[in-house]
């Protein structure tokens, strides 16, 4: 059990990349931390410093209360499921999950029991004779996290261990890690490109960027604070609508102009947007905040915009609208009985109460 | 009609064409077994019987007295084993000293990386009969000239150049993750060899071993070159120094031959699949 610790870490690569840009993340003893990101964002390259597969640039990385800069991986006390799942071909799920503590010297008593436990919460037990060619995807999946289990690490490292499953065992899958996370209570960090699986099992999400943490927040308050705008487009399916927009009107009275519409600014954020009045800023308001008008939920500041249907997309649950105003497409997230065809000119409610704003030249938040 | 007529045309000319081709492929598969059928029979006949009739007649007696001639007085009880002693340890030497350099090459980035790669290249590719002068010098400053040990020590370096690329170009194929994962479960960088990479380079060791002992075992050059005494000699050139010696007896030189190719054969037989893939390794990625 131990906590980690990025201290103004950075990997520059030969040839002038620099992978991870000075890294700063406390991750407590315990907690399920998720390094988000689209790929080439470093997020790989930190988990591959803190398992102690590339050599640190610039900084210290500690795992508990000692810097593990110079210490080889095995002696790191960390166990690590790679995305291949990278399992020996060549033994059996067993010897695959029992290899590490044999080298370790451990008792074999010892080594069947952990194995054998292992492969319990893993429901692998009958599969343990089996080569890992004779295995399904979803298993050898589990037999890569059982690799890790039964070292007992400190810190368990995940590197985007579910992007070669399909689409129903991977949700399957997340769910299963979740639990284990829970019933092991140790730190997990795990790293992958799907904001989803960010959302749905961290404790706190990294965002990175081009070797730069842009944030860092429990899922809730990242999906509802969005510090800049990267965050707030990569967090969140589909992403959030950005207008480029003017704030106009009174003190008592401003509004939002995108052009093309014009919606109030509600009075819970009338203090804090004043400064900008007269300012170009970016609105952003999320799909899901966006309702055709008749299916809006009633406790809102709504906001009524008209728009022209471009594309539908039924998900069955949802229609996704793709609509025009003017020029400016943007999707709404809609009840399915709304009823409409490319064409269509429709009126929308937005949720003002979720409107955000940002600093087109900083791209920061003004306020979230 | 025509229109049935078209494809009709071209099934038969297909027809004829296939029979072409197999035609072909009898023709060259008799011209070259016949000479090791008539190796075989003559094997088993006397010299007497050849020297009177010739080599292409049938046989008046068949009798196993060649090969036991051979195996006696012709020296193959103790050419055999030489060939052995000499194959063996290069090609374990050989393939333990390729598949450590290939590890190597194929897994760490480091200064020179491609250079020594393609030193080892052409190594491969350099023609072995231009060193045939300085390798007999060396031998024999080295002290080990006219030994067993001048044969394995040089097969075994000549061998390492093609046997090297071959190898690093296999273990390139193997997903570095695998490596890392043993480094994480706690394997040295020689575990990581000798437990995960060479377990997983099995098929092209095996292949390798099979296109070597062919090679090696075949060696007739060196052999001839570097020893000098008959105690010590392969069966390449023990059968080589048969010729004359016994008044030419055709029939002991013919099934000695029979018998120094049997390793090989069995070699080929029980790894052929391993052959072909040697074959063709390090053609492709």
């Amino acid at each position: 059990m131990a906590g980690v610790r990025f201290e103004h870490i950075f990997k520059r690569f030969a040839g002038g990349v620099t992978a991870v840009n000075d890294l700063n993340l406390d991750i407590k003893d315990g907690e399920f931390l998720v390094l988000v990101g689209p790929s080439g964002c470093g997020k790989s390259t930190a988990l591959r410093l803190l398992a102690g597969l590339e050599e640190i640039s610039d900084g210290n990385i500690w795992i508990g209360d000692r810097v593990v800069n110079d210490v080889p991986p095995k002696d790191r006390d960390i166990a690590m499921v790679f995305q291949s799942y990278a399992l020996y071909p060549h033994m059996s799920v067993y010897d695959n999950m029992a290899f590490g503590l044999k080298l370790r010297k451990t008792p074999k008593n010892e080594i069947d029991k952990r194995v054998k436990d292992a492969a319990e919460i893993l429901g692998l037990t009958h599969l343990l004779e089996r080569k890992p060619k004779q295995l399904s995807g979803g298993q050898r999946q589990r037999v890569a996290v059982g690799r890790a289990i039964v070292r007992q690490p400190a810190v368990f490292l995940f590197d985007e261990p579910l992007s070669n499953l399909d689409a129903k065992l991977r949700v399957q899958t997340r769910a299963e890690i979740s639990k284990l996370h829970q019933s092991l209570k140790t730190t997990f960090i795990y790293v992958t490109h799907d904001q989803v699986e960010a959302m749905t099992m961290a404790s706190r999400i990294a965002v990175m960027r081009d070797g730069i943490l842009q944030q860092l927040d429990t899922p809730q308050n990242l999906y509802d604070h969005p510090g800049n705008i990267f965050t707030a487009g990569f967090i969140g399916s589909p992403a959030m609508n950005f207008f480029d927009s003017t704030i106009t009107g009174s003190p008592q009275e401003m509004y939002v102009d995108a052009g093309t519409f014009r919606v109030r600014v509600p009075q819970q954020y009338a203090a804090r947007v004043q400064p900008f009045l007269g300012k170009e800023v970016i609105f952003g308001m999320r799909p899901e905040d966006i309702h055709a008008r008749g299916f809006e939920p009633g406790n809102i500041t709504s906001a009524p915009v008209n728009a022209q249907v471009d594309v539908t997309e039924l998900m069955g649950s949802e229609i996704y609208l793709y609509l025009l105003s003017g020029k400016k497409q943007f999707v709404a997230r809609v009840d399915p009985r709304v009823r409409v065809h490319p064409g269509d000119n429709l009126e929308l409610v937005m949720n003002m109460d979720s409107m955000k704003l940002f600093d087109p030249k900083t791209e920061k938040a003004i306020y979230t | 009609m025509a229109a049935q007529t078209l494809p009709q045309t071209r099934a038969a000319g297909r027809a004829w064409s296939r029979y072409l081709v197999y035609g072909l492929v009898y023709a060259l598969t008799l011209a070259w077994i016949t000479p090791v059928l008539v190796a075989i029979l003559t094997s088993f006949r006397s010299n007497s019987d050849i020297l009177a009739r010739g080599f292409w007649t049938l046989p008046n007696s068949i009798s196993l007295q060649s090969f036991f001639n051979a195996w006696t007085r012709g020296g193959l009880s103790h050419y055999l084993p030489n060939s052995f002693i000499i194959t063996l340890p290069a090609l374990v030497g050989t393939l333990f000293l390729s598949s450590l350099a290939a590890y190597a090459l194929a897994r760490f980035n480091f200064r020179g990386n491609r250079v020594i790669f393609f030193i080892f290249v052409g190594g491969a590719l350099l023609p072995f009969q231009i060193l045939l002068l300085p390798v007999f010098r060396l031998t024999d400053w080295l002290g080990i000239y006219n030994t067993y040990w001048a044969l394995i020590v040089f097969h075994t370096s000549f061998q390492l150049g093609f046997c090297t690329f071959v190898l690093r170009n296999y273990m390139r194929t193997i997903p570095g993750e695998i490596l890392e994962a043993a480094r994480m479960d706690g394997c040295s960088e020689f575990g990581i060899y000798s437990r995960i990479m060479l377990p997983l380079t099995i098929p092209a060791l095996a292949a390798l071993a099979t296109l070597e002992f062919t090679w090696i075992f075949n060696d007739f050059q060196w052999a001839l070159v570097l020893l000098q005494a008959d105690a010590l000699k392969p069966v390449t050139t023990g059968l080589a120094s048969l010729q004359g010696q016994y008044i030419m007896d055709w029939t002991v030189i013919i099934a000695g031959s029979l018998i120094a190719t049997a390793p090989t054969v069995l070699v080929f037989i029980f790894l052929q699949r391993y052959f072909i893939a040697g074959l063709t390794l390090g053609s492709s990625k």
